[in-house]
């Protein structure tokens, strides 16, 4: 992959994961409502928990952007979002009838979500993996 | 520095950003309180406004069920049905053959479908088969066989001899 693409697609990644977060802001009370209805996490620890996400999501979004960071963000946003598809996969395997709370909408989960979920880790290994070559220096992309 | 250490650093940076600047939220989430699923919160079992069957309250139901007015199907396994259902049940699992049924539930003026869940997500699958085969009005049972027990809903226990085959 050029370099070139490998930024387009850490940049894209970070927007994604900041518009994520930025549309759960208005409604953190609602997104916690999303989590608990995973039945995953404590109900004691949920809002604690859907905040936290959210912040991450924030943190990981502003470091793939900027590229500060960018391969610490790319492994942290690998993780969320194999967390995100294992939520995502075992209610579904319940038969719980949910919304997916993913981007502030009423999204119903299924198994597009977790198939797109899939395709963002994809993306996200592959900013952290490549991102770490060093470019030769004969690359004509390398500044 | 190590790659964990500064993806844990993130990871700490973002959830403490987050959980402080929560209340600065124009909806925050409700720290310090417990969050339950919708499903088990009082009054909200099963009860999702977005489900496309209908819905019944087992207040509403009992009074039919004495009065032998509408049809009941336990939609739970076979062993759980054997253990104790409502009286008169029959038993229809998610995906089991509806033919042996299918006479006796279009002539019933409504059937009433239950499972053990709080989600109800049995008893809306076995709903929906039936909705299909044709039968018009079909409700699902809010708050489940557990809420029927609690509530004294008539019950009964023993398998189900004529929900395979055969007539009643």
């Amino acid at each position: 992959m050029s370099r070139i693409a490998l930024v387009g697609l850490r940049v894209a990644l970070g927007l994604l994961f900041l518009w994520a977060a930025v549309s759960k802001v208005p409604d953190l009370a609602a997104f916690a409502q999303d989590v608990a209805n995973y039945r995953i996490i404590p109900p004691a620890l949920v809002p604690y928990a859907a905040a936290a996400v959210v912040g991450i999501e924030i943190v990981t979004g502003i470091a793939l952007v900027t590229g500060i960071a960018a391969r610490p963000a790319a492994i942290l946003a690998s993780i969320l979002l194999v967390a995100f598809t294992a939520f995502l996969a075992q209610a579904l395997l319940r038969g719980i009838d949910l919304r997916c709370g993913c981007f502030g909408t009423n999204e119903p989960a299924s198994w597009w979500t977790v198939l797109r979920d899939l395709l963002l880790l994809t993306a996200a290994l592959a900013v952290a993996r490549l991102g770490q070559r060093r470019p030769r220096q004969d690359s004509p992309l390398t500044a | 520095m190590g790659t964990p250490l500064q993806v844990g650093l993130l990871c700490v940076a973002g959830a403490l950003l987050g959980i402080a600047a929560n209340r600065f939220t124009p909806h925050p989430a409700p720290l310090g309180a417990r969050v339950l699923a919708s499903a088990e919160q009082p009054g909200a079992v099963c009860d999702d406004p977005r489900a496309s069957i209908a819905r019944i309250s087992v207040e509403e139901a009992k009074p039919l069920c004495i009065a032998c007015t509408a049809t009941f199907i336990d939609a739970r396994s076979a062993q759980e049905y054997a253990a104790g259902h409502v009286t008169g049940a029959f038993h229809l699992a998610p995906g089991e053959s509806i033919e042996a049924l299918l006479s006796t539930l279009r002539s019933a003026p409504l059937v009433i479908v239950y499972d053990r869940d709080r989600e109800c997500s049995a008893a809306n699958q076995v709903a929906a088969q039936i909705q299909a085969q044709g039968v018009r009005d079909v409700r699902v049972l809010t708050g489940a066989w557990p809420e029927w027990l609690s509530r004294g809903g008539p019950g009964e226990s023993g398998t189900c001899g004529v929900c395979t085959a055969g007539p009643r």
